[in-house]
């Protein structure tokens, strides 16, 4: 009979992610508004995918492994609802060499269980239903190929009944995103369990890596060049200024040595590559300028990469009592954020959740004792809160903001003069909750009294007003969301946003009372980001 | 005789300084390493140039004038037999008067037997014309010198100014103002109401929401704190905020009626600089600061 064991269980993630890949942009689009703001599948790809390159020569070790770096890279509410699922498994295989269909079954089960305790408040009707009732389903099967045919059909029955657990679902006409995207795994699953070879991700698409950090004040006006420059380049050699066939790359390799320090040195055909350290990288460029054009050259001074490199010694200067990590997306509002006092931004937002992993990084990089942190935005909550508790080198309080404007008007209140963590944790929750956030975007579809291509209103769940322009459908959420009674409207500008100006006075003409405020925001996918309080 | 001296920190103008015979101390500022004295070189403030200056995100400095300069200032007036009074901006606030200690020690030596006497403000821009013009006022009514030092010595802490800004960060970036918390940035739409302190410094004691909760602020500060002000200078101080100075100024009448006057005065270039543009504050006659 067959067991999975440790390589047949990173083929199955594998084969689970590949299938995912194929139709990630169709969960995507099974998005509750009619906008293109939906990422659940490129959450959840990239949730998988953290866990694709996992070791480990036992099936529990190869399950921790997957589990671990699904924690790490989760991104978005259903990926870490879905890291939180292979951890579950992980969990439930431990101490298990080989896993027949029973010992399969009471892992998933156990992922089951671990799932439900990811979130605060479980809801049904998503990617938590569609995994518990495949799982329950496929129990009683007698072997594994049968496990995984009832795992993918009671999955697959469960999502075609998620809106009629969820109203939201029903009223944009479509079933959960999250649900889908996990069906597409299990099919992946399945069918690399019958032995068909994934097909590997040909999809462009790349995880975002964080940019790397370079302390700048680790070379100062009295620094010393300790190590010089770290110089790299590709050099294309020219028929102009050298005869290709008869190019002794001997000649060239030699003066570097002569003057430079560990050099690497590589031809291949007309193009040579060079790794070399000096302290005077112009002298070496200037000299092999006379046999081709660069191609690419990178020069970095390494007495910075040397500081970089210990870092973690430098941690404890300069540790602070308080530190901010906040999230959002658009030049403007990261400007806006940080003029507000955050250490970090984060860039992420709607369609692009920011993975645990970045979130651990940032806590490191604010170097402070209590880390607040403001994901603004409800689908990213998650991964900070799971970041959070993975993190043990700070104590992290995640203020529960889902917008970006109880974001902004919990840390523009933020006083950290004005009590201990748990005092300021409380005064930020409670600022978050006196702001109306409101969203306007265009229709990329019709639904409900929606057409494609008109301008909606959004406040939480809810459509709240449409209109034929940006500006209009944001007068008129403005109005429904109590802009008449409010002390401020901040209008965030997004990237494509045009007649901001106009809209602004029209703003002021209808509230009086209200100071109009208009901020060039620079996010996508939004016209405009309304902020009322 | 007595030679009266006031400085341009105190948003005093010529014309106002030739109503009582106060010379002028020009107190700089700079922009883009050029060192401005006011009304030594130009004769107009042009307020509105120079505030959307700021607006356009140029943050000018200013700085403290040198010993030198103050003896250029009051030599030829001790020289000539003349004590000097000098109603000055706010010594805690600055570092430019351990320079003029300097000369005034320097020079009373030079010139033994003539007097110098100070009143200082503690305060800058509104507060400090409020009060350059009420001494002014008395001396033009006849009090003697005795007269008018014993009278500042208990009304200076009378005299009480709430204001609030556009944008904290001018004020940030000069440190000028405490209980502003460190992170507070620039806080658009969330205004911190300052005033100025019994020992002249800038404090926050509080913020609003949007323009109008912090223009009822300052009506709600005269309501509570004002005393016998409509027998004193009312004074609506503003960087460039003519529209809102004159919203303040409807909204004090429609509480405290129409039956004393109100004056509106921009703020000088160098204290400006420390609190940006769009700023207005209500000077007035108060039970204390």
């Amino acid at each position: 009979m067959e067991r999975i064991d440790a390589n047949l269980y990173l083929n199955l993630i594998r084969g689970g992610a590949a299938a995912l890949a194929a139709h990630r942009q169709a969960v995507n689009d099974l998005n509750v508004f009619p906008i293109p703001d939906g990422d659940t599948g490129d959450n959840m790809y990239m949730t998988i995918q953290a866990g694709c390159g996992a070791e480990g020569s036992t099936l529990p070790e190869m399950a921790k492994s997957v589990s671990a770096g699904m924690l790490m890279g989760a991104r978005g509410n259903s990926g870490v609802i879905l890291s939180r699922i292979f951890a579950g498994i992980a969990k439930g295989l431990e101490g298990v060499k080989e896993a027949d269909v029973n010992a399969f079954s009471q892992a998933m089960l156990a992922g089951v269980e671990e799932s439900y305790h990811a979130v605060s408040e479980p809801v049904e009707g998503t990617i938590l239903t569609v995994f518990r009732e495949g799982a329950q389903a496929a129990a009683e099967s007698k072997n594994l190929k049968e496990y995984f045919d009832h795992l993918v059909s009671a999955m697959n029955l469960s999502l075609q009944h998620t809106p009629e657990l969820l109203d939201v679902l029903k009223k944009a006409g479509v079933v959960d995103s999250g649900g889908a995207g996990l069906l597409y795994i299990a099919e992946g699953v399945r069918d690399a369990m019958n032995g068909k070879v994934p097909v590997a991700d040909s999809d462009s698409i790349t995880t975002i890596p964080a940019a790397k950090q370079v302390d700048l004040n680790a070379f100062t006006e009295d620094s010393v060049l300790e190590f010089g420059y770290c110089t790299e380049f590709l050099l294309r050699l020219q028929r102009s200024k050298v005869d290709l066939d008869t190019f002794d790359e001997k000649v060239l390799s030699e003066w570097l040595a002569q003057n430079g320090e560990s050099l690497v040195f590589f031809r291949d055909g007309s193009i040579i590559k060079v790794h070399v350290h000096t302290r005077t990288p112009g002298e070496i460029l200037n000299h092999c300028q006379q046999y081709g054009e660069f191609l690419t050259i990178k020069v970095e001074n390494m007495t910075l990469q040397h500081h970089e490199n210990h870092m973690d010694e430098r941690f404890k200067r300069g540790r602070k009592a308080f530190g901010v990590v906040s999230v959002a997306s658009g030049a403007g509002l990261v400007d806006t954020f940080k003029e507000l006092g955050a250490d970090v931004v984060i860039e992420g937002g709607q369609t692009m959740n920011p993975p645990v992993e970045r979130f651990i990084q940032a806590f490191d990089e604010v170097n402070a004792d209590t880390v607040f942190v403001f994901p603004n935005n409800s689908n990213i909550l998650l991964t900070a809160r799971q970041a959070a508790q993975l993190y043990d080198k700070a104590d992290i309080r995640v203020i529960p903001c889902k917008t970006l404007g109880e974001g902004y008007y919990a840390l523009a209140n933020l006083d950290t003069e004005a009590g201990d963590a748990d005092a300021l944790e409380a005064a930020l929750a409670e600022a978050a909750g006196e702001v109306v956030t409101g969203l306007v975007s265009r229709a990329i579809r019709d639904s409900g009294d929606v057409k494609e291509g008109d301008f909606i209103g959004i406040s939480g769940k809810d459509i709240l007003a449409s209109g034929g322009t940006p500006e209009s459908a944001t007068l008129a959420l403005a109005d429904t969301l109590g802009a008449g009674s409010k002390d401020v409207i901040l209008v965030f500008a997004g990237a494509d946003a045009v007649d901001a100006t106009k809209l602004q006075a029209d703003l002021e003409a209808k509230f009086p009372r209200a100071e109009v405020i208009l901020q060039s925001g620079g996010q996508p996918v939004y016209e405009y980001i309304l902020v009322l309080f | 005789m007595l030679r009266l001296f006031t400085d341009t920190d105190t948003d005093i103008t010529p014309a106002v300084a030739a109503e009582y015979g106060y010379r002028l101390i020009s107190m700089p500022y700079s922009v883009d390493a050029k060192t401005v004295y006011p009304y030594v070189d130009f004769d107009e403030f042009e307020s509105r140039k120079f505030y959307d200056l700021l607006r356009s995100g140029v943050l000018p400095t200013t700085s403290a004038i040198s010993k030198e300069r103050y003896i250029e200032y009051f030599e030829p007036e001790f020289a000539a037999g003349n004590d000097i009074l000098y109603v000055h901006f706010s010594r805690a606030m600055t570092a430019t008067f351990n320079a003029m200690d300097e000369a005034v020690a320097e020079l009373k030596a030079k010139y033994p037997g003539r007097n110098f006497y100070e009143i200082d403000t503690k305060g800058i821009t509104t507060i400090s014309y409020t009060i350059v013009r009420e001494v002014g006022d008395l001396l033009k009514a006849g009090k003697s010198l005795e007269e008018v030092l014993e009278w500042a010595k208990t009304e200076v802490d009378k005299f009480a100014m709430y204001f609030f800004a556009d944008d904290l960060k001018f004020f940030r970036r000069s440190g000028r103002v405490s209980g502003l918390a460190a992170t507070m940035g620039t806080l658009i739409g969330i205004r911190p109401i300052i005033y100025m302190s019994q020992e002249g410094k800038m404090v926050s004691c509080g913020k609003e929401k949007g323009r109008v909760k912090a223009m009822e602020h300052l009506v709600q500060q005269v309501a509570d704190l004002g005393e016998d002000f409509k027998s004193h200078r009312f004074v609506i101080g503003h960087t460039d905020a003519p529209e809102l100075a004159e919203e303040v100024g409807k909204m004090i009448r429609e509480r405290f009626g129409d039956d004393f006057p109100i004056e509106y005065v921009v703020a000088n270039p160098t204290a400006g600089s420390h609190a940006g543009p769009n700023g207005v504050g209500v000077c007035f006659h108060a039970k204390h600061r």
